[in-house]
């Protein structure tokens, strides 16, 4: 068994329409399949960067689950035959860091975004930006 | 003088603020590290070292087949 991460992209107008079957038939999918779901967040609507089969908005779902690696294909699978799911990523996360987030209920987005100070590395670019322009001058 | 400067800042940041793996799901923080037109820093513009601008190339690309970030903007 190995710990995994899934992001899905729902197209709107089924999640709008009902919410809680979306993520029922997802989960049958990703329970048929031998998994353990750990944790499901909604993200909720978003703009999307580019348009995908002309989508323009659509709603995030992150599951993590354990499952075997066998299974990981078979899941996949699903996932592209299903017409509502617009596209959808599963990348391992076997980080200890993650595991005690879980149990804590924190998610990983807040957290990393607590740990990178912003302020310090808008000055930084700048500060790179002149140093090059200034090399580049030279 | 730039030179020493440029030097002395391009210490990876990644290294230090003690973050282990860069993540795709970090939509804030993922737009810094590219170009206005949503390419990609150089290892050199952005200091990373070569671990940490690995996870950050690994993460712009998930974050682009998602839709979080552009491909070209």
């Amino acid at each position: 068994m190995r710990m995994y991460e899934g992001l899905f992209l729902i197209d709107n107008a089924r999640a709008n329409m009902e919410w809680d079957n979306v993520v029922k038939e997802i989960h049958n999918i990703l329970q048929k399949n031998g998994s353990e779901i750990l944790k499901t967040e909604k993200w909720g609507e978003k703009k999307l960067a580019y348009k995908i089969e002309g989508h323009k908005r659509g709603t995030y779902l992150l599951i993590h689950f354990n499952t075997k690696n066998t299974a990981i294909a078979m899941i996949k699978r699903d996932f592209q035959l299903s017409d509502y799911i617009i596209r959808s990523l599963i990348v391992k996360d076997d980080k200890i860091e993650d595991l005690t987030q879980l149990a804590t209920g924190e998610t990983v987005v807040e957290k990393t975004a607590a740990k990178i100070p912003e302020i310090e590395d808008v000055d930084l670019l700048a500060e790179a930006v002149e140093s090059v322009n200034i090399v580049e001058k030279a | 003088m730039s030179r020493k400067m440029f030097n002395k800042t391009s210490k990876c940041r990644f290294c230090r603020m003690g973050v282990q793996e860069v993540d795709y799901k970090d939509t804030q923080y993922l737009p810094k590290l590219t170009t206005a037109q949503g390419k990609l820093f150089s290892r050199k513009r952005s200091g990373n070292c070569a671990r940490h601008q690995h996870s950050v190339k690994n993460s712009i690309k998930r974050a682009r087949f998602m839709a979080l970030l552009p491909y070209v903007a």
